[in-house]
């Protein structure tokens, strides 16, 4: 019965550290930045989700519907008004304003929300189903359900709609798609925008899960940053596909090798994919 | 004159330099809609120059380009494919892992205000089936031959409805039953009164579908006028046709 467990665990969090990695995994595909503000996006998202249930009553459900719109405009415009700038520099260039930016938004988190961890605990609380001996808490579920949803949304959008099929053609070949009528600039920005958006419904989710503090950035741009080396970069399947894989080997680790060596386990993994498989699981070229 | 107000491309006093190159000098040419104009010279001449200077790839360092009545001289190159301007290649690049029908939609979703992906899926299998691509519209693009790639060009070109199309050597490195299938493929465009401008190795195509031909030689138009004319200009022969061609072209009359 524990493996079962496990495996349902997996499937859990799986989920949603594809979720975690979906907007990085797009923006690095697309762009080819590596946007350490990710992390940062991600907690303020948590923050957000925190606030306004603490504050307003809001309920997270109902906070995912204008944490979306909120973190796109802000990804969209910090894309247009500082990123397009340097969008052409090598990476180290885009690299170094990404780390500039994530210091002063953590660091704004940490002077505002301080450093202290804090819990959203939803009242009455959801509980859990269990059948058999497998337990699974019911806030987990649907926060699994709903990064199921953001990511088959995402792959939606690509797939079937204008700037969707931009992005995409963009991220296989930005000059013949100049060419065609794309407008770059802008569909940098509105790549930016989505997963600026994505990192704050992520974030969201987390909060029912995780506890909120600034200093949980890292850990999750860590994760996405691993996501996207096991998946493979450029596809939705393929953060899917690293998402599960990185919890099914945390989950493992923790049951086997005690948590403390969870994490170790997963840079290890990290380490033989990086010489072993760097294209990842399911790499390709083109983001869909 | 009845024939300016059917201009659709004016370049008055076009420059372009790279650098302490004068890869175009002075170059003032027009072209009318419904013509075939021909762009021939030798390698390093300025043709693809002209055509990446009209499209804003290059922008002119001097002068100004008018397309439509506009002045596009610093318009941006999406822009101006939005604006009905539209080229295929000398060097085919299709999105590789996009399907021929895929990579069609593209070109008519991203220059066409208004089309959804759905829409110009179904309008691409009209532009395939013109080039006669219908067959390998599921084939992805990479795994298409030389020859499907450059018919493919021209669908994609076609799906952006241009005012005025570029053909960048869409015959280069294609067998005489290519050429001759390229060269029907042209005369029907123009027959759908697209106005075309080529740029064409090929005396034989040329002569065959250009209604004018003009010439540049290190950047600089030296001849511009009926084929008939311009083939035995002189400063053309010893530019770029060469003597032996000229006196082959006299022999036959």
């Amino acid at each position: 019965m524990l493996a079962v467990q496990v495996l349902i665990n997996a499937l859990v969090l799986g989920c949603l550290y594809a979720c975690i990695a979906i907007g990085f995994s797009l923006v690095w595909g697309v762009l080819n930045v590596i946007n350490l503000i990710h992390g940062s996006f991600i907690v303020l998202g948590a923050y957000l989700a925190w606030g306004a249930y603490q504050w307003a009553h809001i309920s997270p459900w109902y906070a995912l519907l204008f944490a979306a719109p909120l973190f796109f405009g802000f990804g969209y415009l910090l894309q247009r008004l500082l990123l397009n700038r340097v969008i052409s520099a090598p990476v180290l260039v885009t690299l170094t304003l990404t780390f500039g930016l994530d210091l002063i938004l953590n660091n704004a988190m940490i002077y505002y929300f301080k450093a202290d961890y804090r819990k959203l605990t939803l009242s009455p609380p959801t509980g859990s189903i269990s059948l058999f001996d497998v337990v699974v808490p019911v806030d987990r579920l649907i926060a699994t359900a709903s990064a199921l949803a953001l990511t088959g949304l995402l792959y939606l959008l690509l797939r079937r709609s204008k700037v969707g099929r931009a992005i995409v053609a963009v991220r296989l070949d930005r000059d013949a798609a100049v060419l065609m009528g794309v407008d770059v600039k802008s569909i940098y920005a509105v790549a930016f925008g989505l997963g600026a958006a994505l990192a704050g419904c992520a974030g969201v989710l987390m909060a029912l899960i995780f506890p909120i503090s600034p200093l949980t950035s890292s850990a999750y741009l860590g994760k996405a940053f691993v996501v996207c080396v096991l998946g493979g970069l450029g596809s939705v399947s393929g953060a899917l596909a690293g998402g599960l894989l990185l919890a099914l080997v945390e989950g493992i680790g923790s049951v086997y090798l005690g948590p403390a060596h969870a994490t170790t386990l997963s840079f290890v993994l990290l380490i033989v994919f990086l010489v072993a498989r760097p294209q990842g699981l399911l790499g390709r070229k083109g983001f869909e | 004159m009845p024939e300016m107000q059917h201009e659709i491309l004016h370049l008055s006093n076009v420059s372009r330099n790279f650098g302490g190159l004068r890869a175009l000098r002075d170059v003032s040419i027009s072209v009318s809609k419904g013509e075939v104009l021909g762009l021939i010279g030798p390698n390093g001449a300025g043709k693809t120059t002209l055509v990446n200077t009209v499209c804003g790839v290059t922008p002119a360092s001097a002068g100004v380009v008018t397309f439509d009545g506009r002045d596009i001289t610093r318009v941006k190159t999406y822009q101006a494919a939005r604006l009905g301007l539209s080229r295929t290649f000398q060097i085919v690049q299709p999105f590789a892992e996009f399907s021929a029908l895929d990579n069609v939609a593209a070109a008519a979703l991203f220059s066409q205000p208004g089309e959804s992906w759905k829409s110009a899926r179904l309008e691409a299998r009209t532009h395939l089936a013109f080039v006669g691509l219908e067959a390998q519209a599921d084939q992805c693009a990479a795994t298409l031959t030389l020859a499907m790639r450059k018919r493919l060009e021209l669908a994609k070109a076609l799906a952006m409805k241009p005012k005025l199309l570029f053909l960048d050597e869409v015959n280069a490195g294609l067998n005489s039953i290519e050429v001759e299938r390229a060269t029907k493929l042209i005369h029907q465009l123009a027959a759908r009164g697209i106005t075309i401008v080529m740029i064409e190795h090929l005396m034989k195509v040329v002569l065959n579908v250009c209604t004018r031909i003009a010439v540049l030689h290190n950047g600089e138009l030296i001849a511009d006028g009926a084929p008939r004319d311009v083939i035995k200009n002189q400063a053309v022969v010893d530019a770029y046709l060469g003597q032996q061609y000229a006196q082959r072209n006299a022999a036959r009359g």
